[in-house]
């Protein structure tokens, strides 16, 4: 095993289909097992991944060729998530700027509109939007392996 | 393009309105259509009260909370219930999250559930 | 009776084949006559794939579904279908008891049926892409998401197994063969349709294994027996086996491996 600290990345890239999340998420929360997270750490990631990647094909390009980026960088004690895509109307690209950059919930019902980002929300230690170049969309999640956290 | 889930479904002892539904395996955007399909049709066969063992169940998204909690709604219209047993502590952050444990009957085991039906 | 349903044409996304049409209001049965009506007016105009946009829809009769059950027939003999997408929770519910997901296909919106169309009718192909760091632990997790999308492409258990296989080995050789280098991944794309799928792998050569790379490579090309006591010769026999194509190309700068298999085979 390398004594270098653990620095990796990879970058995975797919239609934008729903169909395709599953298979998705469960390869992110595989390699999460591989690096010896533990099994809540990989299942709150894995719904991170699901909710984020959900929301990217829902309000993202409308295009049929559209795709989606997700980009996983690792290290011992940390995992920075970014989820891109090519970007919806302005509308969309807006509400869902404003749904990341709301504060979370402090409680939450069924009724609440995005859920699945407070969801995001609650198990991320950074959330963050941003609108690049051709509206390229991106939202990163940083988690950081908690100490406690015992496999 | 679908996650893979089964339903097994069992008859409950003493109980001609009620099925136990087995979910195995991932409940996702992907495949509620399926357990939706299922459950709905239980339910207006006359088998108003759900028993949903969760042992098999290893995830769930806020889309299958949804389809959750379209179930229970269905089941009190119908004058029924929808129980949900052996939820994995995963699970049940998830649905503790979404504010939704006050409005799902969740038991610790299988035999809570399946008792609270003579209730 | 005047009812509140309408219909409106909608843009297709320049989907060749593809029609689409915005329903909104209540599908009753004092509609179905204008459902009828709507769907015959269309029939021989325009493309015969029907992606009904329901979102708009409140309520859907048994009655009305029956009308609907009638057009799609139409669209149907004329080597089309018709579809329903955007449909809420309440609706699909009871369009589940009504039997109707044994009829119709049901999309969440408009562009995935109009994914669905392209890959299932127009033979598109869906490419995913990976990016790896070059390490053995990471293959274990590659080939399983390959063979899960596999499965749920349509593909059979057996077939998933063997582009597994074929995943794990390529894979396998790229890691074991190629440079060791912290600032280059593998490069994996598979491109999946509904006849084939293709996988490829790119890495950096190991200028210490070209030659006898090559020299594997070409004996495999050749279809001569390999020596099977060689860990590397059955690897690359075993793809060679398993996919209908198979293609090497090794160079200073990088290997690359090209498989194909299609479905079914």
């Amino acid at each position: 095993m390398s004594t270098t600290a653990l620095r990796q990345t990879l970058t995975l890239c797919f239609p934008s289909d729903l169909g395709y999340i599953p298979a998705m998420r469960k390869f992110v929360a595989d390699v999460l097992t591989a690096h010896n997270f533990s099994s809540r750490y990989i299942y709150r990631s894995e719904i991170i991944v699901d909710e984020v990647c959900h929301n990217a094909v829902m309000y993202g390009s409308k295009s049929i060729e559209a795709e989606i980026v997700l980009i996983m960088h690792l290290t011992e004690d940390t995992v920075e998530f970014f989820v891109q895509d090519e970007g919806g109307s302005a509308r969309d690209v807006q509400q869902l700027k404003s749904a990341v950059e709301k504060p979370r919930l402090e409680t939450m019902s069924p009724g609440d509109g995005k859920i699945g980002l407070e969801i995001v929300k609650m198990f991320a230690e950074e959330l963050d939007f941003a609108v690049g170049e051709d509206n390229l969309t991106s939202v990163r999640i940083v988690r950081k392996r908690d100490i406690s956290e015992a496999k | 393009m679908e996650s893979q889930i089964e339903l097994e479904i069992e008859e409950i002892k003493g109980y001609s309105t009620a099925r136990l539904v087995k979910f195995v395996g991932d409940l996702d955007a992907t495949n509620v259509e399926f357990v939706l399909e299922k459950v709905v049709n239980l339910q207006n066969e006359g088998f108003v009260n759900i028993v949903a063992d969760f042992k098999k169940l290893r995830y769930v998204n806020s889309t299958g909370l949804g389809v959750l909690l379209h179930f229970n709604k269905a089941a009190k219209e119908k004058s029924g219930s929808f129980k949900i047993a052996n939820v994995n502590e995963n699970v049940y952050e998830i649905i503790e999250i979404i504010g939704a444990t006050s409005l799902l009957e969740i038991y610790d085991d299988l035999t809570e559930a399946i008792d609270s039906l003579a209730v | 009776m005047a009812t509140n349903v309408q219909f409106a044409l909608s843009d297709s996304s320049g989907c060749e084949g593809v029609t689409v049409v915005t329903i909104s209001g209540e599908l009753t049965s004092a509609s179905i006559d204008e459902i009828t009506a709507f769907f015959s007016s269309i029939v021989e105009d325009h493309p015969p794939y029907i992606i009904a946009e329901m979102s708009n829809v409140s309520s859907f009769s048994s009655s009305a579904l029956g009308s609907f059950m009638g057009s799609r027939q139409r669209f149907v003999e004329r080597e089309g279908d018709l579809v329903f997408a955007g449909l809420t929770l309440d609706l699909k519910s009871k369009l589940s008891l009504l039997g109707a997901h044994k009829i119709f296909q049901v999309f969440p919106d408009v562009r995935s049926a109009l994914v669905a169309y392209t890959y299932e009718k127009k033979g598109h192909s869906q490419m995913v892409t990976l990016s790896f760091p070059s390490q053995l632990r990471y293959v274990p997790s590659i080939r399983q998401m390959i063979s899960r999308i596999a499965l749920q492409k349509g593909y059979s258990s057996r077939d998933a197994f063997r582009i597994e296989t074929i995943v794990d080995e390529v894979c396998n050789n790229a890691v074991e063969h190629g440079a060791q280098s912290s600032e280059h991944n593998i490069d994996l794309s598979v491109g999946i349709d509904s006849k084939k799928i293709e996988i490829k792998v790119i890495n950096l050569s190991n200028p210490e294994k070209i030659e006898a790379l090559k020299e594997l490579a070409s004996t495999v090309s050749s279809e001569a027996v390999s020596d099977m006591a060689n860990k590397r010769g059955r690897g690359l026999a075993l793809i060679k086996m398993l996919s209908n194509d198979l293609t090497i190309d090794i160079s200073n700068g990088g290997t690359s491996v090209h498989v194909v298999r299609r479905k079914g085979d």
